[in-house]
């Protein structure tokens, strides 16, 4: 009998796959808007090293949660059910909200160098 | 009933095993975080698991909008000095940063609408990010356009 190598999979339409590579793909982007703000700091002098402090923390806790989310997901599609995470949607939500009033907070209220 | 297997980790984290010995199939990972999920998500049942998940994926695609315009506020305010004038380019920035707050906003809600509908067996709602994205866009765009008009007369 040929040996097969691999794994089987929870879902066969690898849904836990596509949702951590979407994670990744969301984290990739955050990483990308805290380089963009590097060139802010030659007109808004420091501010700028906070927000791309606070976009490099989100990133790094994205990372962090989509790995134990995708251990989690393809539990819970063997199991039939997934526990909808509410309050990590807030923070991720809450996380590009306030980077924008931040960015606009910049914008109109700090002085250009 | 047999518990499933959940690695030692987890139960450092806080979390317990629940197994209702009335008889649920499987038993649940129920954490603190968890509890305040199904407090917002309200009642009904836990839909199928692939959908909660490609309700999740179409959220993280929402978000990743609203960073593409965080990005493009951040690019006309950095990159653009040579080309605009300090209030168009102000303007834009300012105008991008907003509708990137709002889709970020509308995206969590529409989540949580889209949870809740599902939990009670109703249909979906409409996405009302969608014209919102739509218009928003289209504002930029017809500033830049203005922009252009009266520049090139």
């Amino acid at each position: 009998m040929p040996v097969v190598h691999g794994y089987l999979p929870a879902d066969p339409g690898l849904q836990p796959e596509r949702t951590n590579l979407a994670w990744g793909r969301t984290t990739l982007a955050i990483g990308v808007v805290s380089l963009l703000f590097l060139r802010w700091i030659p007109d808004y002098g420091g501010f700028p090293l906070v927000l791309i402090g606070f976009s490099l923390l989100t990133a790094g806790g994205m990372n962090l949660h989509q790995r134990r989310r995708y251990r989690h997901s393809d539990l819970g599609i063997r199991q039939e059910q997934i526990q909808a995470d509410v309050v990590v949607v807030m923070i991720i939500g809450g996380a590009v909200g306030l980077l924008a009033i931040l960015g606009l907070y910049a914008i109109l209220f700090l002085p250009v160098q | 009933m047999t518990p499933h297997t959940e690695s030692s980790r987890d139960h450092h984290r806080g979390e317990r095993l629940v197994a209702e010995s009335t008889g649920a199939p499987t038993p649940v990972v129920q954490t603190s975080r968890g509890r305040l999920s199904a407090r917002a998500l309200g009642g009904g049942t836990e839909p199928d698991p692939r959908f909660t998940l490609a309700n999740e994926r179409t959220f993280l695609a929402w978000i990743r909008t609203a960073l593409a315009l965080l990005a493009g506020g951040i690019a006309v305010e950095a990159f653009t000095a040579d080309v605009f004038g300090p209030e168009l380019r102000k303007t834009v920035a300012i105008l991008l940063l907003v509708l990137s707050l709002a889709i970020a906003g509308g995206a969590c809600f529409r989540w949580l609408n889209v949870e809740r509908a599902m939990r009670r067996k109703e249909p979906l709602p409409l996405p009302l990010l969608v014209p919102v994205l739509a218009l928003g866009g289209a504002l930029i765009s017809a500033v830049f356009v203005v922009f252009v008009l009266i520049r090139g007369s």
